[in-house]
């Protein structure tokens, strides 16, 4: 099956990929949106003192 | 002489270095004039493919921020290098790890975990985890690593010069790019677009003795906004931090102790331990027993004292049993 990959996607904040997959015919079978990318600010963020945060999860996203 | 050939691009990282170029404002102009870009995801549409498939060293300068989180950002620093002629480690995450190497004080089963299952506000099917291959009906999808340990970008590829900040200063960055296209550049290695003081040197508060019994948090005092904030027992990285944020200081003209979002000043290798040696020199009190129980006030030293360089830090990550 033909694949055509959309990597990365562009002008949006963030990482993320597209595939699409072609049948025989060239039509679109299916495609699927993936995201390549973690941090995990959810659990380094734990524990940290409340008044740190707001000069922590600003870099969650900075656009 | 043609023109430039930049690129940019971002790994573990927010986007805010981007969008400092960006803050740059017409003179964003200026750069187009002097530069053509070759890739910047951001704000433009080429695809990996495109950098693949280019000459090796036709990039004149790459500007990368972002930590190395995962095999992507290590696969593309890697790519990064071989086509450029000079890579720029650029704002805190590329040169220290920035704030997502604080990630590097938990196992990474311990981040999944809680991201994929345990997460309140994440529905998941149990014991799903993303893959680094998933087969689907019509192949197969491909995700990288997620690596264990957080990395800065020299420790994965070699690193020409560093842009320090979080993000880094505008003004500043006008200031590297003017050095790049006159070709006015430093030995290789060295930390541009910064001072090379550390930052309390161009801070205006009232400096009067540093002698504290004890620390605060922010709300537990009512603090004078003129006085140097460690002595009054605030804990602010000033002198472990590396000046050029701005004049004043950018947390400080807002009133907030500094975070060391620069790094480390010039000939100091651990922020970290170069502010614990501050702490240390500054505690009233020749009492190892009184000193131990000042230090215990301080709430979170590692993520206060490495909140931006804990994976260029001599610690890197915590050691698990």
């Amino acid at each position: 099956m033909k694949t055509i990959s959309i990597d990365p996607i562009t002008r949006l904040e963030g990482h993320g990929k597209i595939e699409i997959f072609l049948n025989d015919k060239g039509d679109v079978e299916n495609a699927y949106f993936q995201v390549p990318e973690l941090r995990g600010f959810e659990v380094f963020c734990l524990g940290r003192p409340v008044e740190e945060l707001p000069r922590i999860v600003t870099r969650i996203c900075g656009v | 002489m043609g023109k430039l050939k930049f690129a940019l691009y971002w790994g573990a990282a927010c986007g805010g270095c981007d969008v400092a170029v960006l803050d740059t404002h017409e003179k964003i102009l200026d750069i187009a004039a002097a530069a053509d870009i070759l890739f910047w995801p951001v704000a433009m549409d080429f695809k990996y493919r495109d950098v693949e498939e280019m000459v090796d060293k036709s990039i004149d300068v790459c500007l990368f921020n972002g930590a190395i989180r995962n095999s992507e950002n290590e696969h593309i620093a890697h790519l990064l290098r071989q086509k450029s002629k000079v890579l720029v480690a650029f704002g805190a995450c590329a040169q220290l790890g920035g704030i997502p190497g604080l990630a590097n004080e938990k196992r990474r089963q311990e981040i999944l975990d809680f991201v994929y299952q345990r997460s309140p506000s994440t529905v998941s099917r149990k014991g799903v985890y993303p893959q680094e291959t998933t087969p689907v009906p019509e192949g197969e999808l491909k995700l990288p690593k997620f690596y264990d340990t957080v990395m800065a970008l020299d420790q994965v590829v070699d690193v020409d010069y560093y842009v320090p900040g979080c993000p880094p200063e505008p003004a500043r960055i006008l200031a590297v790019v003017q050095a790049i296209v006159t070709g006015n550049l430093p030995p290789k290695g060295a930390v541009v677009g910064a001072l090379d003081k550390a930052l309390c040197d161009s801070c205006p508060r009232k400096r009067e003795e540093k002698k504290v019994k004890t620390f605060y948090r922010p709300h537990e005092i009512l603090f004078d906004p003129e006085r140097c904030f460690l002595e009054q027992g605030l804990i602010c990285l000033g002198p472990a931090t590396r000046g050029g944020c701005g004049d004043p200081p950018r947390c400080i003209r807002s009133n907030m102790p500094c975070r060391g979002c620069y790094g480390p000043p010039p000939d100091v290798t651990d922020q970290g331990a170069k502010m614990l040696s501050a702490v240390g020199s500054i505690i009233d009190s020749q009492d190892p027993k009184e000193i131990e129980k000042v230090i215990d006030v301080i709430v979170d030293p590692l993520g206060t004292f490495y909140r931006f360089g804990l994976p260029a830090s001599a610690l890197r990550k915590k050691r698990f049993p």
